[in-house]
């Protein structure tokens, strides 16, 4: 009698989730994600989603609790408080529910580095219960998609910096999964192994139509990348929405480049003072400044370089990057 | 689990190394320090006063090497002393009709001891002879000697570098035995370690999030460093059993037995170790520490039976070496199953708790 009581309430539980899977549910979701190292708070009231397809982009400085967060998503670590759904099951009651879907790209380089790249996918494709002339092909694959096909049999640690990410890019696609999610994959390589990751992982997203979620600290990356961005700060999520209406935060401002020979604290001094001007930001050749949008300071800035005997070698007025978005947000720069 | 353990062969084809050089060092220290010389015999140099005819200097040389545990060599005064000078001897004997001397230069232990023997041939002979006078038989001498020999009570002597009665436990095996339970150590918590290094690179977080269980990643990790251990084991033992003629006992099934306990015993210590360091490098610096004190306090270096201290014969009692140590000599030895049974059970348990513990350690961190 009792046991048929719950077994209806289970059959009842299992037509809601249904109904989700028909497009109730985000692909993931996260409520109110938070994360306690002892004291510390890495992540707090975290609320993000991804649509299927979706590129999304988490952006923040190191510190910002995004790997954190990254490692809540994809079941590695238990959240404090809050939780995770995959098409609407939750992720931290049962890890199983999205890890044969997910495929994470760490932010270190997760291989064995005395093996070679093949021994490494042959490795991590048995894990995933591929075997034979499946695991072979996809292989070649991954080996294609990431364009080390012809340097497969070297040993990783010979790899130059650029090939070890991209074979580290290629262990997490070995068996297929739905979404993607990768933990600045781009740090501290070379301009055009960078280049070639973008590229690749925007033919992931747009042709194979795999949902990514791209987490870095570069702005021109998750401006190239993503439909929608979220940016992190302390833990926190401080402004989310598509590239366009991120920037509207500030469309009542726009950024005056004044680019110098070298540094003149003097004359950014003085331009802090100005009226009108919103803030200053001195950088290694120049000064930028926020002002209210078409504010006429160019001449008081002229008047300004010349009282403090500066040579102006180019002036730009700029419309606002992600970059500026976060500065206005935050007060601080997103690379320190 | 089995893609685990075969992954960690392949790595440890292509970078060897770490366990070659345990090996070796095995090797290097058991020839070291007992390999060449026939041990658990105490050469005795020994120069005869001419207060004896020759005769009497023949008995007194026979009688004092009746015992197995030293050789009383002859040789004259001067080498004996040189011998002594240069350390080429620990010390010597000088032989008189009624009384001798013992010519040393620095404290040894088994000075005592070879002093203890001598003498008691001394006062046996000084009675026998006192004992002849007294009853007038010249015969007596002879007599008694028979008589003694199915003497109802023996005495056995022992050195103080290991037992030597009638060609058991010698010290060549006592070095064999420590010495490769010490480097073992390092091979199979090194080996472990490779858990450690696994979760610093990150691949430990990428098998995780693969369908392969939790589980089944411990057991391949521990598989594998108590497979390399056991046999690195068993590899010097049977080298010095068949290359070098070393008498390990017969009971090849029981070694093997007493070899697994304990290498699992020290797998499970080393896991328990990873559980409580914080980083790789920590696990680095402990290892040498822990080997190094276990093999030490556990007898690996010397027997136990040297040791009075009571902390440290407590210390000693939790320490899976000391039960390794005394399950190869109970079976080099030819002690029965019963006798054998008390160390292996410790040494599993050990194994269980550590394991246990570590694991769960493990786990707490995040
Ligand atoms: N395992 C941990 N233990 C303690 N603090 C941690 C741990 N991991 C991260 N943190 C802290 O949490 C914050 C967020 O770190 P992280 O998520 O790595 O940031 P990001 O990836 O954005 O650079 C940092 O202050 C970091 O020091
Ligand atoms: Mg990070």
């Amino acid at each position: 009698m009792l046991s048929s009581f719950f077994y209806t309430l289970k059959e009842i539980n299992q037509t809601v989730s249904k109904m989700a899977l028909k497009g109730e549910y985000a692909v993931l979701e996260t409520t109110n994600l938070k994360k306690m190292f002892k004291k510390n708070v890495a992540v707090s009231d975290v609320n993000l989603y991804l649509d299927k397809g979706e590129s999304v982009g988490l952006l923040g400085p190191n510190g910002a609790g995004k790997s954190t967060a990254i490692s809540m998503i994809s079941s590695l670590v238990k959240p404090t408080a809050g939780d995770v759904t995959w098409h609407g099951k939750s992720v931290v009651k049962d890890p199983n529910v999205i890890r044969m879907y997910l495929g994470v790209v760490p932010q270190d380089i997760a291989l064995y580095k005395e093996l070679t790249a093949v021994e490494n996918l042959r490795f991590f494709g048995r894990i995933y219960g591929l075997k034979g002339k499946a695991l072979e092909s996809q292989m070649a694959n991954v080996l294609e998609i990431v364009g080390l096909t012809e340097r497969k049999n070297e040993l990783v640690k010979h790899y130059s910096g650029g090939m070890q990410r991209r074979i580290n890019i290629a262990v997490a696609l070995l068996h297929e999964p739905e979404i993607i999610i990768m933990d600045e994959p781009t740090v501290g390589i070379d301009p055009q192994s960078r280049n070639y990751i973008l590229e690749m992982v925007q033919k992931l997203n747009q042709e194979k139509g795999m949902t990514v979620l791209y987490t870095s600290h570069y702005m021109e990356e998750v401006e190239r990348l993503c439909d929608r961005i979220y940016i992190m700060d302390h833990g926190k999520v401080i402004a989310s929405g598509t590239k366009q209406e991120l920037t509207s935060i500030l469309s009542s401002e726009e950024t005056i480049w004044i680019e110098l020979d070298r540094s003149y604290p003097d004359l950014a001094a003085e331009l802090n003072e100005m009226e009108g001007v919103l803030r200053v930001t001195e950088t290694d050749n120049g000064i930028k400044l926020i002002t209210p949008k078409n504010s006429r300071l160019l001449g008081s800035i002229f008047q300004a370089a010349e009282r403090q005997q500066v040579q102006i070698t180019s002036l730009n007025v700029q419309v606002p990057t992600l970059e500026d978005v976060f500065l206005h947000l935050t007060g601080r720069k997103l690379r320190d | 689990m089995k893609s685990i353990f075969l992954l960690q062969l392949q790595r440890l084809r292509r970078e060897p190394l770490m366990v070659l050089s345990m090996l070796g060092m095995t090797f290097i220290f058991v020839f070291f320090l007992g390999g060449f010389k026939t041990y658990g015999q105490l050469d005795v140099p020994v120069y005869l006063d001419q207060s004896m005819n020759e005769e009497e200097q023949d008995a007194l040389l026979a009688k004092l090497n009746e015992s197995e545990s030293y050789v009383f060599t002859e040789t004259d005064q001067k080498t004996a002393e040189k011998q002594v000078a240069l350390g080429d001897a620990a010390f010597a004997m000088k032989g008189m009709s009624d009384n001798y001397r013992m010519l040393t230069a620095a404290d040894d232990p088994n000075q005592v001891l070879v002093d203890q023997y001598v003498k008691q041939i001394y006062v046996e002979k000084l009675r026998l002879k006192e004992a002849e006078q007294a009853t007038g038989d010249a015969d007596y001498r002879s007599k008694v000697e028979a008589a003694l020999v199915n003497a109802p009570i023996t005495l056995t002597a022992s050195t103080a570098e290991g037992e030597s009665t009638s060609g058991g436990y010698s010290q060549r095996n006592h070095f064999l035995f420590g010495m490769t339970l010490f480097f073992s150590i390092y091979t199979i918590i090194f080996s472990l370690s490779k858990v450690a290094e696994e979760k610093r690179t990150g691949t430990w977080n990428r098998v995780i999030l693969s369908p392969v269980k939790k589980l089944h990643l411990y057991i391949g990790h521990l598989a594998y460093s108590f497979m390399i251990g056991f046999l690195q084991i068993v590899f010097i033992f049977s080298v010095f059993r068949y290359g070098f003629d070393y008498e390990i006992g017969d009971n090849y099934g029981m070694i093997l037995v007493a070899v697994a306990c304990y290498t699992f015993a020290v797998v499970a210590l080393g896991m328990l170790l990873l559980g409580l360091v914080k980083s790789l490098e920590q696990l680095n610096a402990l290892v040498p520490i822990i080997s190094v004190s276990m093999a030490m306090i556990g007898g690996a270096y010397w027997p136990i039976e040297a040791v009075s201290n009571n902390v440290i014969l407590g210390i000693s009692k939790v320490v899976p070496v000391t039960y390794g140590m005394e399950a190869l000599k109970g079976i080099s030895l030819g002690q029965s199953m019963s006798t054998l049974a008390q160390p292996l059970a410790i040494l599993v348990v050990i194994g269980v708790l550590c394991m246990g513990i570590g694991i769960n350690l493990m786990e707490r961190k995040v």
